[in-house]
């Protein structure tokens, strides 16, 4: 019996191991989407019965006007000094309700929702990351700090195009410009360079300020740190790009002026 | 029974409490890890084998539980091993013992999910190796299994010993 009780620890690590050698070779998203639909719903619940017990259930219509203002004032903002396209986004708003060391943090708004991968979300100072993956009523956010991202990047005055990737262990940023001989100094606003359809980063949305200016490893690219402006271990409300709005999409219809309706920010009927 | 039942809310809501409360504190140098100490406290009434199945469902949740973005397996393997080693150390002993291996057990577990987080998800060893993690989890799994281990003495006081009590010395099967 003594070799009974070797048995089922020794087999569970053989599972265990076996897990982490199969997904390593090929992720095992399935059970990810399992882990998304049970956990990501018990999350949900028991952030929404926190918030609904410190009355902030009747913010909701206040927080979803929010975002839309969020999503108008950083169009317009982004508008202003780009020569980049900033029309307004469809946006949806989502509470931060789980976060993790492995600097990622889950938000409350799902494929439902009409989250899916790839999508920029910020919150009111700057950028937060971007949708990792969407189950059903959550999804989980990768933020700009963690180890695996990495952003096209922009100096906001120069337009001086980098890349911007995490330093975790300090919760900073690391921001190498293309050119090495670009101008960068302590003060430098760095906003994300944009891709097609915005994703997985919408542009002109503000990232940090430089920090400090690294010394040259080489002579090929010039670094900095960067310390991001959304407080990134303390988020609540963020918004979440869904992409365009549908009447900014398509520049070429000239489309009569929508009347009693915004431009920017638009929000998405559900 | 009662320890079946505190199992699966362990692996049920464990994985919960870290993502939605613990992770979000603005502890300095990282938070504890909350489910690693609930298997460390729970498994010293449980026998091996059910102490490492407990250890693994409970690793398997928070490996894939969002927000998580890991290696699926790898707090499952660590553990299981941390179940499996609280539960032949047992339950006998006093509150001070049993401190000193849910606090060593702690230790070696957190090192080594660090170690793994680093090999396998390419995690920064400086942020992998948090000492501010390592010296949460570590206390707080050495002061729960003291408190454990001296509260149901409380409880049982003037009746009879349940015979796992009585016998100290035995070896538990699996």
């Amino acid at each position: 019996m003594r070799a009974a009780g070797r048995r089922v620890p020794a087999l569970l690590a053989l599972v265990s191991a076996a897990l982490i050698v199969t997904d390593t070779i090929t992720p095992l998203e399935p059970l990810r989407a399992f882990g998304s639909a049970v956990y990501g719903g018990l999350e949900d619940a028991a952030a929404a019965g926190v918030r609904w017990a410190s009355g902030a259930h009747r913010l909701e219509r206040l927080e979803r006007e929010n975002a839309r203002l969020r999503a108008e004032l950083l169009a317009a903002r982004g508008a202003r000094p780009s020569p980049a396209r900033a029309d307004g986004y469809e946006v949806v708003p989502a509470h931060v309700i789980g976060f993790s060391r492995d600097g990622t943090v889950t938000i409350d708004a799902g494929s439902d929702r009409g989250v899916a991968r790839d999508m920029t979300v910020f919150d009111g100072d700057g950028l937060v990351g971007r949708v990792l993956r969407a189950g059903p009523g959550t999804a989980t956010v990768q933020l700009a700090t963690a180890s695996g991202a990495s952003i096209g990047a922009r100096l906001a005055g120069s337009r001086e195009v980098g890349l911007v990737t995490g330093v975790p262990e300090r919760g900073l940023l690391r921001l190498s410009l293309l050119n090495p001989s670009a101008e960068v100094r302590p003060g430098d606003r760095v906003v994300t360079l944009g891709s097609r359809d915005m994703r997985p980063y919408a542009p002109d949305v503000p990232i940090g300020t430089v920090i400090a200016v690294e010394p040259a490893p080489d002579a090929l690219t010039k670094t900095a740190l960067v310390r991001p402006f959304a407080r990134l271990t303390a988020l609540d409300l963020v918004t979440v790009v869904l992409g365009p709005l549908p009447d900014a999409a398509d520049p070429a219809v000239d489309a009569p002026e929508d009347t009693g309706k915004s431009h920017s920010g638009k929000e998405k009927k559900d | 029974m009662t320890a079946v039942v505190a199992s699966v809310l362990v692996v049920l809501f464990g994985p919960v409490l870290q993502a939605a409360v613990v992770s979000g504190l603005p502890l300095p140098g990282g938070g504890p890890d909350i489910v690693l100490i609930a298997v460390i406290a729970l498994a010293p009434v449980l026998r091996p084998g059910a102490g490492a199945l407990l250890g693994f469902a409970a690793g398997l949740a928070a490996d894939i539980a969002p927000p998580a973005d890991h290696t699926i397996g790898r707090l499952a393997l660590v553990l299981c091993l941390a179940g499996w080693v609280c539960a032949r150390a047992g339950a006998d002993g006093t509150a001070g013992r049993r401190a000193a291996v849910a606090a060593a057990v702690a230790l070696a577990a957190t090192l080594a999910g660090g170690v793994l987080a680093a090999l396998l998800d390419g995690t920064p060893w400086r942020a992998a190796l948090a000492p501010g993690a390592i010296a949460w989890t570590t206390g707080l799994a050495a002061l729960v299994s003291a408190v454990l281990a001296v509260l149901p003495r409380r409880r049982t006081f003037g009746r009879v010993p349940r015979s796992r009590d009585a016998r100290p010395g035995r070896r538990r099967l699996a």
